[in-house]
């Protein structure tokens, strides 16, 4: 079709405000970062920024306070993806292999993701909380444990309250995308396995998840990038507490940036996560091309 | 035969039915905790609901009773709507574009937008923080509405062009034989039978902007201006302890939105979610 001068207007017109407010509140942002990151930049020399090179890189790098946010991060990751994805998917198959109540269960399995950040983790704080719920729980009618817990006051008591809001409020949406991989599933395929005598743990392995390969790669990836996107539920739950051992990448990067007006530093930081973040996506994608072949 | 299949089925629905109490019982426990007695909250041992005779609507009666949290409610709707149907219009305008046009650029446009959404969307906060200081949109609610239509322009996009390109072209043809233009073919077609997929990604966009936190809690201090997740985290630090009742009634209050949301709208959730994943 050939496009006349008037339709290049209007394609223009159509393009234009889009265009616009991403070039102005993302792409102008993305570079300002970059620029950032190069420069001494904090509240003492907001009038002159010096030039410095790597330095802020180096800084962020060699800080300790940062190697422990990125492996708080990095165990986040670790523990909640796979988590959701495996409960979300169980999930799934349980739902799908009943005729009745479909709808309800995953109206209600979702609950948990359309309720806010910081609700959940205002809820979770309260369960968690040392004269709380669960400990009353576990101490007492259980008797699990001899005392209570102290959740929130140390950093792995805190990373692991985060990491169980985390798996809880994940389970719905894998639930839902697992769901939908499973309807598109051939059943012939299924229908081939039991001839050939396939069990139901066989024709897991070798029918379904071989077919959903593709979701699995996208929920991989959506949710490894979610991982390291984890904010609200630090900052609610222990605020980076204590001595910032529970702090993240993010809430870090927050820290450095608007309490302590290193601008610079937190620059030079975020784009390392977004590096980071890009090379993981790529050994995803080929991890999962590779097992095609 | 017969027998065992249904034996199987009980089995599997007791095991959804358990997994699902687990997963709804903090809900659960926050509606009970916002109608206990203020009092009650701090007794030992803790009570996963209150006694009949305890419960109150005391919270409810406190937070309704305040006219404040009504602005943040109105302040949360009117950034909230504002900001859905202005990502609707343009995001539908630039899944258009790139779905049926080309043009100089188009894939390197694309690809760009389209990768954005691999960078957390808080690590630019610095450099929007300063670009909302040189616009003077500190403090101001309209202020907040551009950026956040700017970080979900990538992902609706994304997902408008899909279901733009589901439209038939034909029915394009049809129209510039009618004597239409772009225009007319963006009105008269695209929106109208891209409805549903633009439907499913406003809502999405929706619970985005309704329970945003960060952004909104670093550029608005006034307290007539904050939306409703800083009003509710606003009860911590203010008081020596914590009112857990109003902090959950207020929770609760603001969940209702999501709720009728959700209930209504569930075909498109649906829609919404699994057409991005089961392409590849």
């Amino acid at each position: 079709m050939r496009i006349s001068n008037k339709s290049k207007w209007q394609i223009g017109l159509l393009l234009l405000p889009g265009v616009l407010i991403f070039g102005i509140f993302t792409l102008y942002p993305i570079l300002k970062l970059l620029i950032m990151s190069f420069f001494q930049w904090d509240f003492k020399s907001i009038a002159g920024q010096q030039f410095i090179g790597l330095d802020n890189y180096k800084e962020v790098i060699q800080d300790e306070y940062f190697q422990t946010a990125f492996v708080n991060s990095i165990l986040y990751t670790l523990v909640t993806v796979p988590g959701q994805m495996f409960l979300g998917f169980l999930v799934a198959m349980l739902i799908n292999s009943v005729t009745k109540f479909k709808v309800g269960y995953r109206v209600l399995y979702y609950l948990p993701v359309i309720t806010s950040w910081v609700i959940a983790s205002l809820v979770f704080k309260y369960v968690f909380n040392t004269e709380g719920l669960l400990n009353y729980f576990l101490a007492n009618v259980v008797h699990i444990t001899e005392q209570n817990v102290r959740w929130l006051d140390n950093r792995w008591g805190g990373l692991t309250v985060a990491m169980f809001l985390g798996i809880w409020k994940g389970i719905g949406w894998n639930m839902v995308v697992f769901l939908a991989a499973l309807q598109t599933v051939p059943r012939d395929l299924y229908e081939a396995a039991n001839v050939d005598g396939a069990g139901a743990v066989r024709k897991l392995f070798s029918v379904t998840l071989p077919s959903i390969r593709g979701t699995i790669l996208f929920a991989l990836v959506m949710l490894t990038i979610g991982g390291f996107n984890v904010f609200t539920s630090i900052k609610m739950i222990t605020g980076g507490e204590p001595a910032h051992k529970t702090d993240v990448v993010l809430t870090w990067m927050y820290y450095k940036a608007f309490s302590a007006g290193k601008f610079g530093y937190s620059a030079a930081l975020s784009f390392i996560i977004t590096v980071v973040l890009a090379i993981l996506a790529v050994i995803q994608f080929n991890l999962m091309q590779k097992k095609d072949g | 035969m017969m027998k065992k299949r249904t034996r199987y089925d009980l089995l599997i629905h007791f095991i959804l039915l358990s997994a699902l109490i687990v997963v709804i019982l903090p809900m659960v426990y926050m509606i009970s905790t916002s109608l206990k007695p203020n009092g009650a909250l701090y007794e030992y041992p803790p009570r996963f609901l209150p006694s009949i005779r305890e419960v109150t609507l005391e919270n409810y009666r406190y937070i309704l009773g305040q006219g404040k949290f009504y602005i943040n409610f109105c302040n949360s709707i009117f950034v909230s709507v504002a900001a859905v149907l202005i990502t609707a219009f343009v995001a539908s305008a630039l899944g258009y574009v790139m779905a049926r046009f080309e043009f100089r650029g188009k894939r390197f446009l694309f690809a760009f937008i389209v990768l954005t959404m691999i960078i957390p969307g808080l690590t630019l906060i610095i450099p929007q923080y300063e670009l909302a200081v040189k616009l003077r949109t500190i403090n101001s609610l309209e202020g907040l509405i551009p950026f956040y239509v700017a970080w979900t322009i990538p992902y609706s996009t994304f997902m408008i062009k899909g279901f733009v390109e589901n439209v038939p072209r034909e029915l394009d043809e049809a129209t510039y034989m009618d004597g239409g233009s772009v225009f007319t073919v963006f009105v008269r077609v695209i929106m109208p039978l891209a409805k549903p997929g633009i439907a499913s990604v406003s809502i999405f966009n929706f619970l985005t902007y309704w329970e945003e936190f960060p952004w909104a809690n670093t550029v608005i201090n006034d307290n007539m201006k904050r939306t409703l997740p800083i009003a509710i985290s606003g009860f911590f630090g203010q008081h020596q302890f914590t009112q857990w009742g109003y902090v959950f009634a207020l929770s609760a209050f603001s969940l209702i939105p999501i709720l009728l949301v959700f209930i209504f709208c569930q075909r498109f959730f649906v829609a919404g979610l699994t057409s991005g994943s089961v392409k590849g």
